[in-house]
Protein backbone atom coordinates (compact mmCIF):
# COMPACT_ATOMS: atom_id res chain seq x y z
CA UNK A 1 0.00 0.00 0.00
CA UNK A 2 1.51 3.29 -0.94
CA UNK A 3 2.27 5.61 1.84
CA UNK A 4 0.23 8.74 1.29
CA UNK A 5 2.53 11.68 1.31
CA UNK A 6 2.60 15.28 0.33
CA UNK A 7 2.67 14.34 -3.30
CA UNK A 8 0.21 11.50 -3.34
CA UNK A 9 -1.99 11.50 -6.35
CA UNK A 10 -1.73 10.61 -9.94
CA UNK A 11 1.59 12.28 -10.49
CA UNK A 12 4.17 11.16 -8.10
CA UNK A 13 6.87 13.37 -9.52
CA UNK A 14 7.43 15.93 -6.84
CA UNK A 15 7.71 18.79 -9.27
CA UNK A 16 4.65 18.26 -11.41
CA UNK A 17 2.29 17.41 -8.58
CA UNK A 18 3.25 20.65 -6.96
CA UNK A 19 2.19 22.52 -10.08
CA UNK A 20 -1.01 20.82 -11.12
CA UNK A 21 -1.95 20.11 -7.55
CA UNK A 22 -2.82 16.79 -6.00
CA UNK A 23 -6.18 15.29 -7.02
CA UNK A 24 -5.84 16.48 -10.60
CA UNK A 25 -7.44 14.31 -13.22
CA UNK A 26 -5.41 11.29 -14.33
CA UNK A 27 -3.39 12.05 -17.43
CA UNK A 28 -3.18 8.48 -18.69
CA UNK A 29 -6.96 8.23 -18.68
CA UNK A 30 -7.28 11.54 -20.53
CA UNK A 31 -4.82 10.34 -23.11
CA UNK A 32 -6.77 7.10 -23.55
CA UNK A 33 -9.98 8.99 -24.17
CA UNK A 34 -8.22 11.33 -26.61
CA UNK A 35 -6.95 8.34 -28.58
CA UNK A 36 -10.39 6.81 -28.71
CA UNK A 37 -11.88 9.98 -30.16
CA UNK A 38 -10.87 8.95 -33.65
CA UNK A 39 -9.13 6.19 -35.58
CA UNK A 40 -6.63 8.64 -36.90
CA UNK A 41 -5.44 10.25 -33.68
CA UNK A 42 -1.82 9.34 -33.86
CA UNK A 43 0.45 11.16 -31.50
CA UNK A 44 -0.38 13.34 -28.58
CA UNK A 45 2.10 15.75 -27.09
CA UNK A 46 2.81 15.45 -23.39
CA UNK A 47 1.24 18.81 -22.71
CA UNK A 48 -2.11 18.17 -24.35
CA UNK A 49 -3.49 15.94 -21.54
CA UNK A 50 -2.23 18.47 -19.04
CA UNK A 51 -4.23 21.22 -20.69
CA UNK A 52 -7.23 18.90 -20.69
CA UNK A 53 -6.85 18.09 -17.00
CA UNK A 54 -7.45 21.74 -16.25
CA UNK A 55 -10.03 22.22 -19.01
CA UNK A 56 -12.10 19.33 -17.70
CA UNK A 57 -12.13 20.92 -14.26
CA UNK A 58 -13.43 24.14 -15.80
CA UNK A 59 -15.97 22.17 -17.79
CA UNK A 60 -17.26 20.24 -14.79
CA UNK A 61 -17.47 23.45 -12.79
CA UNK A 62 -19.46 25.21 -15.49
CA UNK A 63 -21.80 22.29 -16.08
CA UNK A 64 -22.37 21.94 -12.34
CA UNK A 65 -23.02 25.64 -11.90
CA UNK A 66 -25.61 25.69 -14.64
CA UNK A 67 -27.21 22.45 -13.50
CA UNK A 68 -27.50 23.66 -9.94
CA UNK A 69 -29.28 26.81 -11.16
CA UNK A 70 -32.02 24.53 -12.51
CA UNK A 71 -32.13 22.62 -9.23
CA UNK A 72 -32.66 25.87 -7.35
CA UNK A 73 -35.42 26.93 -9.72
CA UNK A 74 -37.22 23.74 -8.79
CA UNK A 75 -36.61 24.56 -5.10
CA UNK A 76 -34.74 21.34 -4.60
CA UNK A 77 -31.48 20.47 -2.91
CA UNK A 78 -30.59 17.42 -4.93
CA UNK A 79 -28.95 17.83 -8.30
CA UNK A 80 -30.55 15.32 -10.65
CA UNK A 81 -29.73 14.16 -14.13
CA UNK A 82 -32.65 16.24 -15.44
CA UNK A 83 -30.96 19.36 -14.12
CA UNK A 84 -27.85 18.47 -16.05
CA UNK A 85 -29.98 17.86 -19.13
CA UNK A 86 -31.65 21.26 -18.74
CA UNK A 87 -28.29 22.97 -18.45
CA UNK A 88 -27.08 21.25 -21.59
CA UNK A 89 -30.16 22.19 -23.59
CA UNK A 90 -29.98 25.80 -22.41
CA UNK A 91 -26.31 26.28 -23.29
CA UNK A 92 -25.25 26.62 -26.92
CA UNK A 93 -21.72 25.38 -26.46
CA UNK A 94 -23.08 22.23 -24.82
CA UNK A 95 -24.99 21.29 -27.97
CA UNK A 96 -22.62 18.41 -28.57
CA UNK A 97 -23.97 16.82 -25.39
CA UNK A 98 -27.64 16.95 -26.30
CA UNK A 99 -27.72 13.42 -27.69
CA UNK A 100 -26.35 12.09 -24.42
CA UNK A 101 -29.23 13.33 -22.32
CA UNK A 102 -32.15 13.01 -24.70
CA UNK A 103 -32.07 9.21 -24.94
CA UNK A 104 -33.48 8.39 -21.54
CA UNK A 105 -36.96 9.25 -20.40
CA UNK A 106 -37.39 11.90 -17.78
CA UNK A 107 -36.17 10.74 -14.41
CA UNK A 108 -39.05 10.54 -12.03
CA UNK A 109 -38.56 11.38 -8.42
CA UNK A 110 -39.55 8.46 -6.30
CA UNK A 111 -38.92 10.32 -3.12
CA UNK A 112 -35.81 8.44 -2.13
CA UNK A 113 -32.41 9.93 -2.66
CA UNK A 114 -29.60 7.44 -2.79
CA UNK A 115 -26.97 8.12 -0.17
CA UNK A 116 -24.09 9.82 -1.86
CA UNK A 117 -21.05 7.64 -1.75
CA UNK A 118 -17.57 9.07 -1.79
CA UNK A 119 -15.47 6.47 -3.52
CA UNK A 120 -11.97 6.36 -2.16
CA UNK A 121 -8.92 6.98 -4.23
CA UNK A 122 -8.38 8.13 -7.74
CA UNK A 123 -6.29 6.39 -10.34
CA UNK B 1 -25.74 -1.66 -15.66
CA UNK B 2 -22.05 -2.23 -15.92
CA UNK B 3 -20.09 0.78 -17.11
CA UNK B 4 -16.58 0.44 -18.32
CA UNK B 5 -14.84 2.83 -16.04
CA UNK B 6 -11.66 3.29 -18.00
CA UNK B 7 -13.41 5.40 -20.62
CA UNK B 8 -14.34 7.97 -17.99
CA UNK B 9 -12.65 10.21 -15.48
CA UNK B 10 -12.74 8.60 -12.03
CA UNK B 11 -16.04 9.44 -10.44
CA UNK B 12 -14.44 10.49 -7.17
CA UNK B 13 -12.52 13.21 -8.97
CA UNK B 14 -15.63 14.35 -10.82
CA UNK B 15 -17.61 14.58 -7.58
CA UNK B 16 -14.84 16.46 -5.85
CA UNK B 17 -14.81 19.12 -8.56
CA UNK B 18 -18.61 19.38 -8.54
CA UNK B 19 -18.53 19.90 -4.79
CA UNK B 20 -16.32 22.97 -5.19
CA UNK B 21 -19.26 24.68 -6.86
CA UNK B 22 -22.13 23.39 -4.80
CA UNK B 23 -23.16 24.62 -1.36
CA UNK B 24 -22.35 22.23 1.47
CA UNK B 25 -25.93 21.05 1.92
CA UNK B 26 -26.40 20.11 -1.73
CA UNK B 27 -26.88 16.49 -2.69
CA UNK B 28 -26.02 14.94 -6.01
CA UNK B 29 -27.96 12.00 -7.37
CA UNK B 30 -26.04 9.03 -8.68
CA UNK B 31 -27.37 9.47 -12.19
CA UNK B 32 -26.30 13.10 -12.23
CA UNK B 33 -22.77 12.08 -11.25
CA UNK B 34 -22.65 9.50 -14.00
CA UNK B 35 -24.04 11.92 -16.53
CA UNK B 36 -21.41 14.53 -15.73
CA UNK B 37 -18.76 11.82 -15.89
CA UNK B 38 -19.96 10.84 -19.38
CA UNK B 39 -20.11 14.47 -20.48
CA UNK B 40 -16.47 14.98 -19.56
CA UNK B 41 -15.37 12.13 -21.79
CA UNK B 42 -17.57 13.44 -24.55
CA UNK B 43 -16.00 16.86 -24.10
CA UNK B 44 -12.49 15.46 -24.44
CA UNK B 45 -13.45 13.52 -27.58
CA UNK B 46 -15.22 16.50 -29.09
CA UNK B 47 -12.31 18.89 -28.65
CA UNK B 48 -9.71 16.30 -29.63
CA UNK B 49 -11.59 15.50 -32.82
CA UNK B 50 -11.46 19.13 -33.89
CA UNK B 51 -7.82 19.51 -32.85
CA UNK B 52 -6.85 16.39 -34.72
CA UNK B 53 -8.58 17.56 -37.89
CA UNK B 54 -6.54 20.71 -37.79
CA UNK B 55 -3.35 18.65 -37.43
CA UNK B 56 -4.27 16.56 -40.41
CA UNK B 57 -5.04 19.61 -42.53
CA UNK B 58 -1.65 21.00 -41.64
CA UNK B 59 -0.05 17.61 -42.13
CA UNK B 60 1.22 17.31 -38.62
CA UNK B 61 1.23 14.07 -36.69
CA UNK B 62 1.14 15.29 -33.14
CA UNK B 63 -1.79 16.93 -31.42
CA UNK B 64 -0.26 19.68 -29.32
CA UNK B 65 -1.48 21.80 -26.45
CA UNK B 66 -1.89 24.67 -28.89
CA UNK B 67 -4.12 22.55 -31.10
CA UNK B 68 -6.29 21.75 -28.11
CA UNK B 69 -6.56 25.41 -27.16
CA UNK B 70 -7.34 26.39 -30.73
CA UNK B 71 -10.09 23.76 -30.94
CA UNK B 72 -11.63 24.93 -27.68
CA UNK B 73 -11.76 28.47 -28.92
CA UNK B 74 -13.25 27.40 -32.22
CA UNK B 75 -15.92 25.31 -30.51
CA UNK B 76 -17.05 28.13 -28.27
CA UNK B 77 -15.04 27.60 -25.09
CA UNK B 78 -13.26 30.95 -25.36
CA UNK B 79 -13.70 31.62 -21.65
CA UNK B 80 -11.38 28.76 -20.93
CA UNK B 81 -8.52 29.98 -23.07
CA UNK B 82 -7.16 32.55 -20.67
CA UNK B 83 -7.04 30.38 -17.54
CA UNK B 84 -5.72 27.47 -19.58
CA UNK B 85 -2.98 29.50 -21.21
CA UNK B 86 -1.92 30.75 -17.80
CA UNK B 87 -1.95 27.21 -16.47
CA UNK B 88 0.10 25.99 -19.39
CA UNK B 89 2.70 28.72 -19.11
CA UNK B 90 3.12 28.05 -15.39
CA UNK B 91 3.52 24.38 -16.13
CA UNK B 92 6.13 25.08 -18.81
CA UNK B 93 7.98 27.39 -16.50
CA UNK B 94 8.02 24.73 -13.82
CA UNK B 95 9.18 22.08 -16.26
CA UNK B 96 12.02 24.33 -17.33
CA UNK B 97 13.34 24.75 -13.82
CA UNK B 98 12.99 21.06 -13.16
CA UNK B 99 14.99 19.97 -16.16
CA UNK B 100 17.89 22.13 -15.15
CA UNK B 101 17.96 20.30 -11.88
CA UNK B 102 18.30 16.56 -12.31
CA UNK B 103 16.91 16.12 -8.85
CA UNK B 104 13.42 15.72 -10.21
CA UNK B 105 14.12 13.64 -13.26
CA UNK B 106 12.12 10.47 -13.96
CA UNK B 107 10.91 9.85 -10.47
CA UNK B 108 8.39 7.17 -9.71
CA UNK B 109 7.66 8.26 -6.17
CA UNK B 110 7.61 11.74 -4.86
CA UNK B 111 8.31 12.34 -1.28
CA UNK B 112 10.05 15.68 -1.15
CA UNK B 113 12.58 14.41 1.29
CA UNK B 114 15.28 13.84 -1.26
CA UNK B 115 16.87 17.21 -0.99
CA UNK B 116 19.63 16.12 1.28
CA UNK B 117 21.07 13.71 -1.27
CA UNK B 118 23.25 14.65 -4.15
CA UNK B 119 21.52 14.15 -7.49
CA UNK B 120 24.25 11.97 -8.83
CA UNK B 121 22.36 9.42 -10.83
CA UNK B 122 19.25 11.30 -11.80
CA UNK B 123 17.09 9.28 -9.48
CA UNK B 124 16.63 9.73 -5.84
CA UNK B 125 14.93 8.16 -2.95
CA UNK B 126 16.29 8.27 0.52
CA UNK B 127 16.38 4.82 2.02
CA UNK B 128 14.71 6.14 5.12
CA UNK B 129 11.23 5.84 3.67
CA UNK B 130 8.99 2.84 3.79
CA UNK B 131 8.71 2.61 0.03
CA UNK B 132 12.39 1.94 -0.42
CA UNK B 133 12.01 -1.63 0.72
CA UNK B 134 9.88 -2.41 -2.29
CA UNK B 135 12.63 -1.71 -4.74
CA UNK B 136 15.91 -2.80 -3.34
CA UNK B 137 17.20 -2.98 -6.88
CA UNK B 138 17.42 0.77 -6.96
CA UNK B 139 20.10 0.74 -4.37
CA UNK B 140 22.62 -1.57 -5.89
CA UNK B 141 25.89 -1.43 -4.11
CA UNK B 142 27.64 0.37 -6.90
CA UNK B 143 24.99 3.02 -6.95
CA UNK B 144 25.68 4.04 -3.42
CA UNK B 145 29.10 5.32 -4.13
CA UNK B 146 27.91 8.69 -5.24
CA UNK B 147 25.73 9.44 -2.28
CA UNK B 148 26.81 11.20 0.79
CA UNK B 149 24.86 9.76 3.58
CA UNK B 150 25.72 10.53 7.22
CA UNK B 151 27.51 7.40 8.36
CA UNK B 152 28.97 6.35 5.01
CA UNK B 153 32.36 7.29 6.30
CA UNK B 154 32.06 4.50 8.76
CA UNK B 155 30.79 6.45 11.69
CA UNK B 156 29.80 4.83 14.88
CA UNK B 157 26.12 4.34 14.27
CA UNK B 158 26.71 0.88 12.88
CA UNK B 159 28.51 -0.07 16.00
CA UNK B 160 31.81 -0.88 14.48
CA UNK B 161 32.70 0.76 11.25
CA UNK B 162 34.99 -0.57 8.60
CA UNK B 163 37.16 -3.44 9.44
CA UNK B 164 35.20 -4.64 12.38
CA UNK B 165 34.74 -8.33 12.04
CA UNK B 166 31.46 -8.43 13.88
CA UNK B 167 30.09 -5.77 11.57
CA UNK B 168 31.10 -7.69 8.48
CA UNK B 169 29.51 -10.84 9.79
CA UNK B 170 26.26 -9.01 10.06
CA UNK B 171 26.69 -7.69 6.58
CA UNK B 172 26.58 -10.99 4.78
CA UNK B 173 25.76 -10.41 1.17
CA UNK B 174 26.38 -6.74 1.53
CA UNK B 175 30.11 -6.75 1.37
CA UNK B 176 30.10 -4.22 -1.40
CA UNK B 177 28.66 -1.70 0.97
CA UNK B 178 31.83 -1.45 2.92
CA UNK B 179 32.10 0.70 5.96
CA UNK B 180 29.34 -1.26 7.64
CA UNK B 181 26.79 1.14 6.24
CA UNK B 182 23.48 -0.49 5.47
CA UNK B 183 20.65 1.75 4.42
CA UNK B 184 18.23 -1.13 4.73
CA UNK B 185 19.09 -1.98 8.29
CA UNK B 186 15.84 -0.60 9.53
CA UNK B 187 13.89 -2.87 7.22
CA UNK B 188 15.45 -6.11 8.44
Amino acid sequence: MRQAGKYSGFMMCGGIAGRTGPHSLPLARIKKIMKKSGEDVKMISGEAPIVFSKACELFIEELTRRSWATTLQGKRRTLHKDDVASAIVATDIFDFLVSMVSETASHSEDGTVPEEEETVGSS
Amino acid sequence: MVREQDQYMPIANVIRIMRRILPPHAKISDDAKETVQECVSEYISFITGEANERCQREQRKTVTAEDVLWAMSKLGFDNYIEPLSLFLSKYREAEGTERSSSLFAKCERGDGGMVEYAPVLGHYGPPGFGLAAQQPGMYKAGAMSGYYIGGAGGSGNEGGGAGSSSASQQRQGQSAMGGGFDPFAQFK
